[in-house]
């Protein structure tokens, strides 16, 4: 018994190193936005003397973060209802449909889930370019939402099979036809997989560099990555400035962790076990 | 009864077309057409071109150094990836298994990370590489934190690595974590009445009842670890000079900065798809066969 005991306080040690480790360099990024130039090169590790809200404030107008925040909102918003509609129209209807032409069209979608992003970003450049979507918000969610629906409609899929038959039925006795079924009954019943995938896709999307890094031109367009990589570019040893920056574009996605960890673990979970 | 078969139809298209369109225009098109420019010598803009054949494709593997260099640092970092991702990730998951009380704590601290853009967290580690650790070693004469992190190819490997442990491990650690609530608390109750001590339990009926988890996670990290990019183009921008370049950011290179050699970059993006391919098909046989044994 005793050893067990030993062995449990060793397994909470452990864990509470690695935590601090883990830890550690969101604790630097806090402690040190707060702090001058000066300050930080006294100490890195000190606390800061006074708080220095000044660094915030610099780096709150340098991002233009209303501003490319309210860009990744609407990227986020309608990319994420764009592959919420259309994924579960289709995958829902794929998983109740037999035959030939249904197998293709759902094997052409998930197959693609193998296709790295950077196998296509140039064409998909040329194609953005051609479509003149880009350099646009809402082109960029329509992009998203041509990459998103493949693992959307794999996990809309999966789902539909619990769903049983009988309710579409009776609905169609009682005189609905297949889009009001859809929406009225169905749809609200693939709720807890809607949630998954709007987690999933929004983590995606939100924190996604590279994609509006090629479509993006105009700086007024800028998600919250691209503005903060901007400043990281220009500033590139202002420590106290580029800290607050990265302190401040983490804040929304930490915000949504402490609301929905739940969900976001469940999803994860639910993702790579239909994955 | 053909009119309720033609009917079929086009409810199924009906109800896929919004979901197609999308996919067709900003997917599969770009795949395709992707595949159609790295047979040719096109720079993206000029409306003629001519048929390379192969030619892009042999420049590429015998001819471009700054490419396989780039394609071998890549699968470097895939193999350490998948190794000590998930060793490091099981680990975690087993550890905080065994806690009743502080698992909820430990699985927050450990999965935050994972919420912060990658690109982010590459910054935010810039800091502490560049920064932070050489002042600690300073104060306090480990010489060891005070290497140059960033800026010695052999060593930047390993930031490269910490980095993208810190940031993705916390995911993985998720999924094992599911799959070991999932294993009957009897089994291993019984494996311990027949004398069977933590580590025999955690080999002979832990892991064998959780194969289908690690093949999924080794399916992950292996596909993303060779789209790595945003760690690298964050912490060391591929340098010093190209020693710690990834595929992705030479395939970058090649089409929007360097020369706008569009077909020559298309056809080192099907060379990355076709490896991603190979790779994960063959993971995901030794491992199916795994699951089947177990």
């Amino acid at each position: 018994m005793r050893l067990k005991k030993a062995n449990s306080l060793l397994i909470t040690l452990l864990l509470c190193a690695g935590a601090i480790v883990s830890f550690f360099p969101i604790y630097m990024a806090v402690i040190n936005s707060f702090k001058t130039q000066g300050e930080m090169f006294a100490s890195f590790t000190a606390l800061p003397t006074k708080l220095h809200f000044e660094n915030y404030s610099q780096a709150f107008i340098q991002t233009h973060l209303l501003n490319s925040a309210l860009n990744s909102t609407i990227i986020s918003f309608v990319g994420i209802g764009g592959i919420v509609i259309c994924s579960a129209l289709a995958g829902y209807k794929l998983s109740r449909t037999r035959g030939k032409m249904s197998s293709a069209i759902f094997f052409l979608f998930v197959a693609s889930m193998l296709v790295p992003f950077h196998s296509i970003m140039i064409p998909l450049t040329r194609m953005a370019k051609d479509l003149s979507v880009q350099g646009s918000t809402y082109g960029l969610a329509l992009i998203y939402i041509g990459l998103g629906v493949n693992m959307a409609i794999f996990l809309y899929h999966g789902f539909v099979k619990s769903i049983p038959r009988e309710l579409e039925e009776s609905a169609q006795m009682d005189g609905c036809n297949e889009f009001q079924t859809f929406f009225r009954i169905i749809f609200p019943l693939l709720l807890p997989i809607t949630v998954t995938i709007a987690i999933l896709d929004f983590l995606w999307i939100w924190n996604d560099f590279l994609l509006p890094l090629l479509m993006l031109t105009d700086v007024n367009h800028y998600t919250l990555i691209l503005s903060t990589n901007m400043l990281f570019g220009e500033y590139n040893k202002d420590w106290s400035l580029i800290l607050a920056a990265l302190v401040l574009t983490s804040i929304p996605v930490i915000l949504i962790y402490a609301f929905f960890q739940k969900f976001i673990m469940e999803g994860i979970a639910e993702g790579a076990v239909k994955g | 009864m053909p009119f309720k078969i033609y009917k079929k139809y086009v409810m199924l298209l009906a109800f896929t077309a919004p979901a197609l369109i999308f996919y067709a225009i900003f997917l599969l098109i770009p795949t395709i057409s992707g595949m159609y420019y790295s047979f040719t010598d096109w720079n993206g803009l000029n409306p003629n071109y001519s048929f390379l054949g192969l030619g892009n494709f042999v420049e590429a593997l015998k001819e471009d150094p700054d490419f396989l260099n780039s394609l071998w640092f890549t699968l470097k970092y895939v193999l350490v990836m998948i190794v000590l991702q998930n060793v490091l990730a099981l680990v975690l998951a087993v550890l905080i298994e065994s806690r009743m009380r502080s698992k909820g704590f430990f699985r927050t601290i450990f999965f935050m990370p994972n919420m912060i853009s990658t690109i982010i967290s590459a910054f935010m580690w810039t800091f502490v590489f560049s920064s932070v650790l050489p002042q600690i070693a300073e104060k306090t004469a480990i010489a060891f934190l005070g290497q140059s992190w960033l800026g010695d190819p052999k060593v930047s490997f390993f930031s490269i690595i910490i980095v993208s442990l810190w940031n993705g491990v916390g995911y993985m650690m998720i999924i094992y974590l599911a799959a070991l609530q999932g294993v009957p608390q009897s089994l291993k109750e019984a494996a311990i009445i027949d004398g069977a001590n933590a580590f025999q339990t955690l080999r002979s009926v832990t892991l064998p009842m959780i194969t289908h988890a690690i093949t999924i996670c080794f399916f992950l990290t292996l596909n993303g670890a060779f789209k790595v990019y945003e760690v690298v183009y964050g912490l060391t921008g591929g340098g010093p000079g190209r020693s710690t370049q990834v595929i992705t950011m030479n395939i970058y290179e090649e089409a929007f900065s360097n020369n706008f050699r569009y077909g020559y970059a298309s056809a080192k993006s099907v060379i990355l798809f076709a490896i991603v391919l190979i790779f994960t098909l063959i993971q995901l046989r030794v491992m199916k066969k795994k699951e089947v044994e177990a």
